[in-house]
């Protein structure tokens, strides 16, 4: 692996979102702003403590890791389907950088522009007293994962987007519902029963209650699980991103 | 040494559309090839395949012995693409283009600066530098994608179209200037609509027709017929 390639498309990823920062990193700021004011500060003052703990703080990793895993997917994806829409991807192309590197390097964008909303989402959640941390090195764990699937996700949806409309419709149909189902306001057992069984095939359910976990010590689920679903989701994603990239699926056809 | 060599290359595009049938070619280090053709003959989809835009369905390609699949980072390392569509970045200025080419190449940031501002002066860009690309004039857009594809001083240059758009000023300029990589030992391969350009540049020719490689020879192989190159290209390319 050569630093300098990767680094370099790395740099290339970030230019693209720093030229938007309103639209990429303000935008999901005041969105998130309101979901803690409305959701956490208002209503949630008139809800009961969840296991132990505040609506406010309950609520907060749901809304963080939405925006964490949204936030990445939108870069990968965007990112990758202009470069195929504007044909600067063939620079790219015909450089030496390996199918690793190109894998590595639209995941990483991806990371850091999910670490810069998160970090913002942070400090508006420090403004209302919604942040705590139980264990902050699990925290930056279950931050970096999520955030790493979803700019793999991202990667796979800008290679087989031959669309604007098929760009925004796993954003619409999935990944939103499945964020709201997953346990982002609530709790497995508010759920009706039958819901209930279904959520834990949901993987949104795990990437929530992960996060919550490490910042409140309130588990809704067995962690062992979550994290086996979280890392055969990174490696196997990963794999399938790396073959896509070596049969140029989209890109070399 | 040959600096390209492809074996029965071909490509068909899915939906079944074949565009390059079995093609053989060589070009000699050193040489200066002229790639010609009708639109649709394949000449586009050869160069992408031997660059990496396009896989190959078919048959092998080598550039100075690497192949282009199997050994392709070193293969890409090799070569520069000047491509006939202008593919960079529209909201990018010149220096940025060309240092993030430099940085895919694994050029050091010393090095890129350096070589950054030689092109600026070899391709008249200096006055431009920090313009964005959609800002520029289509003469200045297609110096930026020369000296991009120049940015890591390659051993086989591939121009597809390089003069397409470009005032005469800036063509018997640029004419110039490819004469002179040639004579340092740079391997160019030239596609162009214009056959006075491909007979004043070429050392070598190659007609290419329905994805084969109709005719190839000498450039004074071609004088020596009737007609020169001009009649040669149409009559094959009649056909």
């Amino acid at each position: 692996m050569n630093f300098i390639r990767l680094y370099t498309l790395i740099r290339r990823q970030m230019d693209s979102w720093l030229r938007s920062p309103i639209n990429s990193i303000v935008s999901p700021w005041i969105s998130a702003g309101l979901f803690i004011f409305i959701f956490g500060f208002v209503l949630g003052g008139r809800i009961d403590e969840i296991g132990g703990v505040s609506y406010l703080l309950f609520v907060f990793p749901g809304i963080l890791a939405m925006n964490v895993l949204s936030g990445s997917f939108m870069q990968a994806a965007n990112g990758l389907y202009f470069q195929r829409f504007m044909k600067t991807i063939e620079e790219l192309l015909v450089s030496p950088l390996s199918y690793f590197e190109l894998m590595l390097g639209f995941t990483v964008g991806g990371i850091i522009r999910a670490l810069v909303i998160g970090s913002g989402i942070l400090v508006i959640g420090l403004i209302f007293g919604a942040v705590t941390f139980a264990n902050p090195l699990l925290f930056i764990y279950y931050t970096i994962v999520i955030a790493a699937i979803f700019s793999l996700v991202g990667i796979i949806i800008g290679l087989w987007a031959n669309s604007f409309e098929q760009l925004g419709a796993l954003n619409i149909f999935v990944i939103t519902p499945l964020s709201f189902l997953g346990g982002m306001f609530n709790t497995l057992e508010m759920l009706p029963p039958l819901m209930q069984k279904i959520a834990v095939f949901n993987p949104f359910f795990y990437f929530i209650d992960g996060m919550r976990y490490a910042m409140t010590g309130f588990a809704n689920s067995n962690l062992l699980i979550g994290n086996i679903v979280l890392l055969t989701l990174l490696f196997g994603l990963s794999g399938v991103v790396w073959y896509l990239f070596k049969i140029g699926w989209r890109i070399r056809e | 040494m040959n600096a390209l060599t492809i074996k029965n290359f071909s490509k068909e595009y899915r939906g079944g559309t074949k565009a390059v049938d079995e093609l053989n070619l060589e070009v000699k280090e050193g040489d200066f090839f002229g790639l010609l053709g009708p639109n649709g003959a394949g000449k586009s989809t050869t160069i992408h395949s031997i660059t990496g835009i396009v896989n190959p369905t078919g048959g092998s390609i080598e550039v100075f012995g690497k192949n282009v699949v199997s050994e392709y980072r070193e293969a890409r390392a090799l070569v520069g693409l000047s491509p006939q569509e202008f593919n960079a970045d529209i909201f990018a200025t010149p220096v940025q283009i060309l240092d993030w080419m430099g940085g895919y190449y694994g050029m050091s940031k010393k090095d890129r600066k350096e070589r950054i501002e030689v092109l600026l002066d070899q391709f008249n860009l200096r006055d431009h530098k920090k313009k964005m690309f959609r800002m520029l004039s289509g003469g200045l857009k297609r110096r930026v994608l020369l000296a991009r594809a120049m940015m890591n001083s390659p051993k086989l240059l591939i121009l597809d179209e390089p003069t397409a758009g470009v005032d005469v000023e800036l063509r018997r300029e640029l004419w110039q200037h490819l004469q002179d990589l040639n004579k340092e030992g740079v391997t160019i391969i030239l596609t162009s609509h214009y056959l006075e350009e491909v007979e004043k540049l070429c050392k070598t020719i190659a007609i290419i027709s329905d994805g084969k490689v109709a005719k190839q020879g000498d450039k004074h192989d071609f004088f020596k017929e009737p007609g020169g190159l001009e009649s040669a290209y149409l009559e094959i390319t009649k056909k």
